[in-house]
């Protein structure tokens, strides 16, 4: 019988020195995987144009119906995206996302991004509505803020020209 | 008159079908779809886009003979041209042989396919056509998957060209199909768009002032086979596949053109539902595929802030909010104390479940109900107005229509379409007007009268009173002895009640002595200014000559629908001795704000009715929105005032109200809500998602409507009222003539929430005869004080060669009020 | 007022009169030629009068100016210089004479020179390849083809026009 307790006072004494595997979240945080697909951000170009064209072909691909997009048409003197169009209202509902992925894949200029954030919790379902605001990254530069003016005829494509992917 | 049938194989499926149709239609009645982009089956075909070439062979024979040649086994042999044939500019043919599915076929499309996409920017994911969208489809089902063709070497042309303010073009999404410059000019005759250079560098432009200057100019955008034409009512609005589709009608004019309104929820609304556009709906023996640009834009009323929301009761000398019980209770008391001193008055927009529920309320009460409006006639429409079966789209030779008093291009613009069509394919025209009219190039025979001689000239037209007459009149006369069919539409133009009702009697005497009613295509329209005037006729409303006396005297105006003190300060006077107001409206209209009590009611995209167009059609509407809270639909408030003082009306749906009006209404028997829902097939074929493509109008799943029969229809004995003579118009001096006319872009309540449509709109003017001009002493585009009734209104002066030399023209509703001809002075503005 | 018409009455009727009232609309090209005449092309203000004339709309009449090379709707110089450089001229040298014009000129294809004189354009097949290269003259009012090119034979041309418009000029 000491014999069961002598082994047991072993393995744990044994684990006593192991170095631990967990952390200290949340004042420590583990680093996601590459393919982690966490919250959506929505991208912007490096002049800090956003690269969302209000298109709604993620919202169509939404297996969820979580995306709801309405758009609306940019000026030289008030442009948001590249091109005529951009998203005036961007909304997920990240109580339905089921973060498939597949508004990724459905969008034609790579703006929506599944991130690596994972932290969401709400105290009530409206705040598990992520709008606009909330999606889209920060700008690289306080000049680089949406909406710009810009020089006429210059951002007339909304698709810019991609390579295939590759992975 | 049979048809010659001609036999042909189409991927061998035997077909039959009429001599001289095209391959592209044979095969679609088989279910074989060959795909196109520049033919429209509703325009001729020109061949441009060469996608729909197929294989066709003919029965070869021996030029020796004359008879065919046959196989081994005794069939006919085939002769295989070397090239593919565009089956949309082939006619068929006795013994052909049509293959549309096999390699070289496949091929061609291929080909054809990677040609239009050289220079197609491929920006779908932001083109409003992107969904529904036929080069997306047939590039998907026939189109190569790369392109052999640079990137780089792409066109890159304008994105934003306004063509005028309702239409842009997008230029390098243009395929140059031609469709919308065909359309332009050959079915609706306003070639103000059109092509400009060839070949690569070929564009649409516009040259006319305003830009894209034509009533129809938004079914371009519909029958654009990519998203080169779009409206900037829509533009950008949402994805076609994320809007719902209801069908309902058009309120605007009485030709009823079937419609299917798309709607979204919206965050920017708040979560309402938005109505994001308006399209036609097929009803061939309606508006086909097409709607006006009032139809398809002028639908934001229904959604403007300006909405009564809450009922509204006068306390001391504010109207203000109170709960439905308060309103309706107070309602009940004022009417049962008012009793037979009632008197409810109803505008030609409320259906007619509404007009039935308010006259059995009222005629419960012993009141007296009144439409109101300055046309008369609909109750002779009742005796012979068009058949059963009458279809404008099946005039042709043999046929006559006559149109008097009436710009059908302003106030009615379907029907104008399909007279004119009807012209054009060999129908008898005759157009009696006092100034011209778009409606002239058309006609066989145009009569000018001057304003006041409507009546008598419509006389003059019965051949057997023929007299000493004009030799226009005589041509009217022969079109009209030579035509087996008749349908006669009366207008308002220049006209008052007085006048209209005089002219709807001798048009009836001009039917019955030639023997043109009773029957399908024959038979009198009145082309109204409401939507259901039609209907409020058919349910006993009249208007009244002597309204204001009766206003005046009474101790309840239940007014729905209707702005009498706007429209005519008279009446406003008159509603000022009447003892308690109650209005039912959708806006505060001025005499919205007269009334001791408002009742906010719903507007048509939120509920379920049925009107009567002119043609006495009965077709529903069905519930597109949500409605917004507050205000109840008309129907019901009536009922919900009646249930108080004890009548039993229905209250719960509209289909219900409909069986209780078809139960008392022998022109309504049998009819229920079913049988105006039925629809049947109707061709050409349009769907909207084939790839044979008619355009993103919708196909009818949801009635096509039911067409009364008038009682001359139904044998019964006719009561032909005498035709009253009118009083010459003259002026004396010092004044001049002025009579109402209607404009299509007016200022009336139900327009002018659409911002898009204003640089159109009419302004407070009148349109003078420079000779007139000079004779009263006015002088171009100037700003005068015109006295018209003892009501002074400053207004433009504009100068119009084809206005008459006898009369000013004044457009109704644009804010100076006018009922009937009347005479006007130029105020002296002394000091 | 009507300028066009003001300006050529007669030729105005006799053009129409070659066709049928109703097929009036055909008289479209020989109208814009007369208004070409004057400046070397036509003015949204002759389309318009165009139209007016013709019972059409300007849209049908731009239509038709702009499929033809031959009628310009921008003012371009008083002498139009058009260079066929289609494959058999190209063959020929074409290109390379149109590169040595506009050189002579100091303007590229589509410029007009800064005296106002000369506008250089490459233009489809002429009809003239055999005699490559080739350009048609077209200005005052007159359309001529000069034929088996060279450069000095253009120089020397150019020098012609610019004395002639001098004259004119002086003489004016």
């Amino acid at each position: 019988m000491f014999r069961g307790i002598l082994e047991g006072m072993r393995q744990t004494l044994r684990s006593f020195f192991e170095k631990p595997v967990t952390i200290q979240y949340p004042e420590q945080k583990r680093p996601v995987r590459a393919r982690f697909k966490g919250r959506h951000v929505l991208k912007r170009y490096e002049n800090g144009l956003e690269k969302c064209i209000g298109c709604a072909l993620c919202a169509a691909a939404c297996p969820a119906d979580a995306i709801f997009v309405e758009a609306a048409e940019n000026t030289d003197e008030r442009r948001f995206s590249p091109g005529e169009r951009y998203a005036s209202t961007y909304e997920i509902n990240m109580l339905r996302c089921i973060y498939c992925g597949f508004c990724e894949d459905a969008c034609p200029t790579e703006a929506i991004v599944l991130g690596d954030n994972y932290e969401l919790s709400f105290m009530d379902r409206a705040a598990s509505i992520y709008t606009k605001d909330m999606l889209l990254e920060p700008v690289p530069a306080v000049d680089k803020l949406t909406p710009q003016s810009t020089p006429p005829g210059v951002f007339t494509r909304s698709v810019p020209e991609m390579k295939d992917p590759e992975d | 008159m049979a048809v010659k049938m001609v036999n042909l194989t189409i991927d061998n499926h035997p077909v039959s079908v009429p001599a001289g149709t095209l391959v592209v239609d044979a095969a679609k009645k088989v279910g074989i779809e060959i795909p196109v982009f520049c033919y429209h089956p509703k325009m001729d075909p020109v061949g441009m886009c060469r996608l729909c070439l197929v294989e066709i062979g003919r029965p070869m024979v021996d030029r020796a003979t004359n008879q065919p040649v046959l196989e081994a086994d005794g069939s006919p042999k085939i002769s295989f041209g070397p090239k593919l044939e565009t089956a949309c500019t082939t006619p068929v043919s006795e013994g052909m042989v049509v293959l549309t599915e096999n390699d070289k076929v496949s091929e061609a499309r291929k080909d054809i396919l990677e040609f239009i996409l050289t220079s197609h920017p491929l920006d779908c994911p932001v083109c409003d056509k992107g969904g529904e969208c036929p080069l997306q489809n047939l590039t998907m089902r026939f189109g190569p998957g790369e392109s052999r063709f640079l990137f780089d070497e792409k066109m890159r042309l304008a994105k934003q060209v306004p063509l005028g303010e309702l239409i842009l073009l997008d230029r390098e999404r243009c395929i140059q199909c031609a469709r919308c410059v065909r359309f332009q000019k050959e079915i609706v005759d306003d070639p103000v768009i059109g092509f400009s250079q060839r070949g690569r560098a070929l564009e649409i432009v516009t040259f006319s002032d305003p830009g894209f200057d034509s009533i129809f100019s938004g079914n371009t955008t519909d029958i654009c086979p990519v998203g080169a034409l779009t409206t900037s009512d829509f533009r950008f609005g949402a994805r076609p596949w994320e809007m719902n589709a209801a069908a309902s009608l058009c309120t605007h004019c009485p030709v009823g053109c079937n419609l299917t309104i798309n709607v979204r929820r919206e965050a920017r609304a708040g979560g309402r539902d938005v109505i994001k556009r308006i399209m036609p709906r097929q009803n061939e023996s309606v508006n086909e595929i097409w709607i006006c640009d009032k139809g398809r834009f002028a639908y934001h009323f229904t959604e403007s802030e300006q909405r009564l929301t809450e009922p509204m009761m006068r306390k001391g000398s504010e109207l203000v909010a109170v709960s439905w019980d308060e309103a309706l209770q107070a309602a009940a008391s004022r009417l049962k104390k008012a009793g037979e001193k009632t008197i409810t008055l109803a505008g030609g927009r409320l259906s007619n479940e509404d007009l039935f529920n308010l006259c059995q309320l009222t005629s419960g009460l012993g009141g007296q109900y009144w439409m109101h409006g300055t046309m008369g006639g609909g109750d002779l429409l009742a005796q012979v107005g068009v058949g059963q079966g009458t279809n404008l789209g099946e005039f042709g030779p043999g046929s006559a229509i006559l149109v008097v008093a009436s710009d059908l291009h302003e106030e009615a613009p379907v029907w104008w379409l399909r007279v004119k069509q009807a012209a054009e394919r060999g129908a008898t025209l005759i157009v009696a007007s006092a100034r011209p009219t778009r409606l002239d190039r058309f006609a066989k025979c145009v009569i000018r009268y001057a304003y006041g001689e409507e009546v008598e000239t419509v006389t003059s037209l019965v051949p057997e009173y023929k007299t000493d007459v004009s030799e226009a009149i005589c041509a009217g006369i022969q079109g009209i002895l030579g035509a087996e069919n008749l349908v006669v539409f009366f207008g308002s133009d220049g006209l008052g009640l007085e006048g209209t009702t005089a002219l709807a009697a001798a048009c009836m005497e001009l039917l019955v002595k030639t023997n043109h009613f009773g029957r399908a295509n024959n038979g009198l329209i009145a082309v109204w200014p409401n939507a259901n005037t039609q209907g409020a006729f058919e349910l006993g409303y009249r208007p009244a000559a002597d309204l204001a006396s009766r206003l005046a005297e009474a101790q309840v105006a239940y007014i729905a629908a209707a702005d009498p003190a706007g429209d005519d300060p008279a009446l406003a006077e008159a509603l000022r001795k009447t003892g308690f107001i109650i209005v039912q409206e959708l806006f505060m209209t001025p005499t919205a704000r007269m009334a001791d009590l408002v009742l906010p009611a719903q507007a048509f995209t939120e509920r379920e009715g049925t009107f009567v167009s002119g043609e006495r059609r009965v077709q529903r509407y069905y519930p597109a929105v949500r409605p917004i809270s507050g205000p109840r639909p008309d129907f019901q408030i009536a009922a919900q005032i009646a249930a108080q003082l004890g009548f039993s009306l229905e209250e719960r749906l509209a289909s219900l109200v409909f069986q209780r009006l078809s139960e008392a209404m022998p022109d309504f028997a049998g009819l229920t809500y079913q049988q105006l829902a039925m629809v049947e097939e109707q061709w050409p074929l349009i769907g909207r998602h084939d790839l044979y493509f008619g355009g993103t109008g919708y196909d009818n799943h949801q009635g096509l409507g039911v067409q009364l029969k008038p009682a001359a229809q139904r044998l019964e004995p006719l009561n032909l009222p005498d035709v009253p003579e009118l009083p010459p118009l003259q002026a004396p001096e010092g004044a001049f003539l002025v009579v109402p006319i209607t404009c299509l872009y007016d200022r009336g309540q139900t327009l002018l929430p659409t911002s898009l449509l204003h640089e159109r709109m009419e302004k407070p003017a009148i349109y003078v005869h420079p000779k007139l001009a000079t004779r009263v002493g006015l002088e171009d585009k100037q700003s005068f004080q015109l006295v018209l009734n003892g009501i002074s209104t400053l207004v433009q002066v504009i100068f119009d060669e084809n206005a008459p030399e006898g009369a000013a023209l004044l457009p109704r509703s644009v804010g100076v009020p006018i009922q009937g001809p009347a005479l006007a002075q130029k105020e002296i503005v002394s000091g | 007022m009507n300028e066009l018409q003001k300006q050529y009455p007669d030729e105005i009727r006799q053009i129409l009169a070659k066709y049928p009232p109703e097929y009036k609309r055909s008289a479209v090209m020989p109208l814009l030629h007369l208004a070409q005449r004057q400046n070397g092309h036509v003015s949204p203000s002759a389309i318009d009068e165009i139209a007016e004339i013709l019972d059409v709309s300007p849209t049908d009449v731009v239509s038709v100016a702009g499929f033809y090379t031959l009628f310009h709707l921008e003012e371009g110089g008083r002498y139009r210089i058009q260079i066929c450089t289609d494959l058999p001229c190209a063959l020929r040298g074409a290109e390379h004479f149109l590169k040595a014009v506009c050189e002579e000129l100091g303007v590229a294809v589509g410029e007009t020179t800064p005296d106002g004189l000369f506008t250089v354009e490459e233009v489809k097949c002429l009809a003239a390849c055999h005699r490559a290269p080739m350009f048609q003259l077209q200005g005052d009012g007159e359309i001529a083809y000069h034929e088996d090119q060279t450069i000095e034979k253009f120089r020397a041309l150019v020098n012609d026009l610019r004395r002639h418009a001098q004259t004119h000029k002086e003489a004016a």
